[in-house]
């Protein structure tokens, strides 16, 4: 049944629906209980992507756009959803969706069909083999199931010729790998997906996606388990680092985590776990004792096997332009690490990024703090702030009036806090964070007050307005309380938010930084991709030039920009930056910009040398930081560039050159 | 047209490479040679490879062989695949870089040196491609 004839019957709600399902953005917050509300009950129980609400949202999609034909499971799938409204909370927090009015619209949709208008789906010898190994209930070659992976492991144009598994051990994992080199077909993983379904509308897809074959999906691998005494927690291939995290708190120890919905093994293999706290608790390799990998031969291995070559090493340089997983990590074994009783956090501001440079490579030099971040404005609204509209305003009053550009976000003990207190003119305390927060939608609405054209006259607007005799006001002023910021959300989410913002732990900033729950706004009903990597610290006016390079080149292409983070790393000598280009996955036209953009900036990064770029270390394998961070890179030469560009247009086409 | 890895194929591989190719202009006078191990070979899940050598952009050597190994002769570059990646390379469904970018080929060898072969290596491929319409299945 085509749209145009479900529209006279439907019209509103399936075009409502599908504006929803388009904004959709695979940020995975809906498969964990971040909220306390639980998790969905039919994804809980089925476990294949469709059964979620992000999946579900896809197949809506995928049916709408007449990509995918409906089949019998279609019907399960639909009706699997018992509308409790879980999904809508959760989304709503992170992105304003609410997919339950999607999953109503699949409803409704479905039970127009007629029986004639179904596909018929066939079990071939390969799902047989499949089913043979995990059982009939988790394998499937179901196109409409197959369909809910597009974004986050198939490239949309693909066509739908996969299987997609769902393993419980590494033992089925191993056979599954083994049957499928036995009948030539190409396999990949999938975890969290939020990496894959940022890279996946871009030209990353050529390395990333699958273009037919076997979806092993992990989310089945639950094993999550914390040793007190080692002060380690072992984490199945499905475990996100929200869990992983949840269950560390319990023991007052902390886990060094990628965002909340991130799978701790799939991180360990892919970017080696990115963190605010990685000056302190290390990066790649430092993070874990061990971990069970099965290789491309469906051989199972430890990483502490003796008898295996060092695997904690990885090539070096642009030539190793292999960009898939090492290996299907199983199962790991992670460094936890004890939270002091006296941590608090402190924020600083700045108007320029040199300034804020200069102090967190200080701080991260002498070793003061646990967590250590600049964040741009940018990164600041958006964390924030429950609304796109709201980090909008938010952030237009930091550029404008408070000059408020970056901070440097601290998290340490008492003595840190003292010795950042004495580096800096003006800071932003905890107590002041959480007014924030609350008082966010109040803040955003003085947009073009006379109060904040006053305030913006005065010589360090941050200074009068956090730490002189204005703060007060603004604490009257913004009205910053749980009550406020419900009023944001839908009328009948309303008394929900209120709860959730009367959680303490939805306020405290040091909480948040564990637990990494705001990153998902930076996937609100859009998408980012990172332009990242690492930089020597040593030639701060290098890092000011990355920095200006990757603006003109995303000026160039006409994208949405800005510098997202720099935390430094290996004791102040290296930084972390990301550089986000935001973009709607929708527009093709703005998806081949995001990706002429990357190509243009990773060819300037390799010439201007000391960079290490996410070519350099991306599914490079499980190595040690050393090993990637040394020798400090040089540029690349005019021989070597024209040889990228070959090797570009040898995989992208001619449409890549220049 | 003939069978990937038949007798026929090798021998009619070779004379369109010589023919075909201009050792200047195709294959830029490069001297190097590469192993190519194709693995889980249906019907038998076999492994066979096939050795090519160049010389100054000429075909020199073009042997097919069974197993991992082409005994006496060191190749400079080694990479090995499945058989349903090399069926997608000749088929034209995916190029050799992108495999290799897949992590679907492995490479053994200088990557300097390969990237610098990946451009005539693409004409010896596209050689193929035309000789080429029969696969195990």
């Amino acid at each position: 049944m085509s749209l145009e004839k479900v529209e006279t019957m439907q019209k509103i709600s399936l075009e409502d629906a599908l504006e929803i399902a388009k904004k959709g953005s695979h940020c995975g917050m809906c498969r964990f209980d971040f909220l306390g509300t639980g998790i969905c009950p039919s994804g809980k129980k089925y476990g294949f992507l469709a059964y979620w609400p992000q999946g579900r949202m896809q197949i809506f999609k995928m049916l709408m756009s007449g990509k995918v034909k409906p089949s019998e499971k279609l019907i399960e799938i639909a009706n699997s959803c018992t509308l409790c409204g879980i999904c809508d909370k959760q989304c709503n927090f992170a992105t304003q969706l609410r997919p339950e009015k999607v999953a109503k619209a699949l409803k409704d949709y479905t039970n127009n069909l007629d029986k004639s208008e179904y596909q018929e789906v066939i079990e071939d010898d390969i799902l047989k083999g499949l089913r043979e190994i995990v059982g009939e209930k988790w394998a499937t070659n179901d196109p409409v199931i197959i369909s809910s992976y597009v974004q986050t492991i198939i490239h949309p144009d693909s066509e739908l010729n996969f299987y997609v598994v769902m393993p419980e051990n590494a033992e089925e994992i191993s056979k599954i790998i083994k049957f499928a080199n036995q009948h030539n077909i190409p396999f990949m993983p999938r975890s969290g997906g939020t990496l894959l379904s940022c890279a996946t509308p871009t030209v990353l897809s050529k390395a990333i996606c699958l273009d037919h074959g076997i979806i092993i999906d992990l989310l089945r691998l639950k094993k999550l388990e914390v040793d007190v005494k080692s002060c380690t927690a072992t984490v199945g291939a499905g475990i996100t680092a929200f869990e992983l995290q949840k269950e560390a708190h319990k023991h007052k120890l902390r886990a060094n985590l990628a965002e909340a919905g991130a799978h701790v093994c799939s991180n360990i293999a892919s970017t080696g776990i990115t963190s605010t706290w990685q000056n302190r608790y290390g990066w790649a390799a430092d993070n874990y004792i061990d971990v069970t990998i099965v290789d491309d031969k469906g051989t199972i291995r430890n990483n502490s096997d003796m008898d295996i070559k060092n695997p904690y090493t990885t090539e070096r340089g642009f030539t190793d332009i292999t960009l898939s997983p090492p290996g299907i990590i199983t199962e790991s074994t992670v460094k936890l690490h004890p939270i002091a009783d006296d941590e608090d956090v402190i924020l600083v501001p700045f108007e320029h990024l040199k300034d804020a440079l200069s102090m967190i490579i200080k701080l991260a030099q002498r070793n003061v703090g646990v967590s250590l971040i600049v964040l741009s404005r940018k990164y600041l609204s958006e964390f924030l702030c429950p609304t796109n509209q709201i980090a909008k305003d938010f952030e237009y009053i930091c550029k404008n009036y408070l000059k408020l550009n970056y901070v440097v976000d601290v998290i340490g003990n008492k003595d840190d806090k003292k010795i950042v207190e004495e580096m800096a003119e003006c800071t932003i305390d905890k107590s002041m964070i959480k007014t924030l927060i609350l008082g966010a939608p109040k803040l955003a609405s003085l947009k073009n007050s006379e109060f904040l054209k006053v305030l913006s006259e005065e010589k360090n607007p941050c200074k009068a307005i956090f730490a002189g005799p204005m703060r007060k006001h603004l604490e009257k002023g913004l009205d910053a309380s749980p009550e406020q910021i419900a009023k944001v959300f839908d009328a009948d989410l309303q008394d929900f938010f209120k709860k959730v913002y009367s959680k303490p732990e939805m306020t405290d900033i040091i909480w948040l930084h564990s637990f990494r729950i705001l990153p998902s706004r930076l996937m609100r009903q859009r998408l980012f991709f990172a332009q990242a990597g690492m930089i020597w610290s040593a030639d701060q006016d290098k890092i000011l030039r990355l920095v200006d390079m990757l603006s003109k080149v995303c000026d160039k292409y006409k994208l949405e920009h800005m510098l997202g983070f720099v935390l430094p790393m290996d004791d102040g000598k290296y930084v972390f930056f990301e550089y986000d280009y935001y973009y709607n996955h929708n527009d093709p036209d703005a998806t081949k910009r995001v990706s002429q953009a990357l190509i243009e900036t990773t060819e300037n990064c390799l010439l201007m040398g000391d960079i290490l770029m996410v070519l350099n270390y991306l599914f490079k394998g499980l190595y040690r930081k050393e090993h990637v961070l040394y020798p400090i890179p040089k540029g690349i030469s005019d021989e070597d560039l024209a040889l990228f560009r070959e090797l570009i247009v040898s995989i992208l086409g001619d449409e890549f050159k220049w | 047209m003939v069978k990937f890895l038949s007798d026929e194929w090798n021998n009619i591989s070779k004379e369109y490479i010589l023919k075909k190719l201009d050792p200047e202009k195709d294959l830029r006078n490069v001297t190097t040679s590469l192993l190519a191990v194709i693995e889980h070979v249906p019907p038998n899940d076999s492994t066979m490879n096939f050795y090519l050598e160049l010389q100054d952009g000429k075909l020199t050597n073009f042997i097919v062989n069974t197993g991992d190994t082409y005994v006496g002769k060191e190749a400079v570059f080694t990479v090995s695949g499945n058989y349903g990646t090399y069926r997608s390379i000749l088929k034209g469904e995916m190029s050799m870089a992108v495999a290799l970018l897949r992590g679907r080929l492995k490479l053994k060898g200088s990557k300097m040196k390969a990237l610098q072969i990946i451009k005539p290596l693409d004409g010896v491929i596209v050689s193929l491609k035309e000789i080429t319409d029969e696969f195990e299945e």
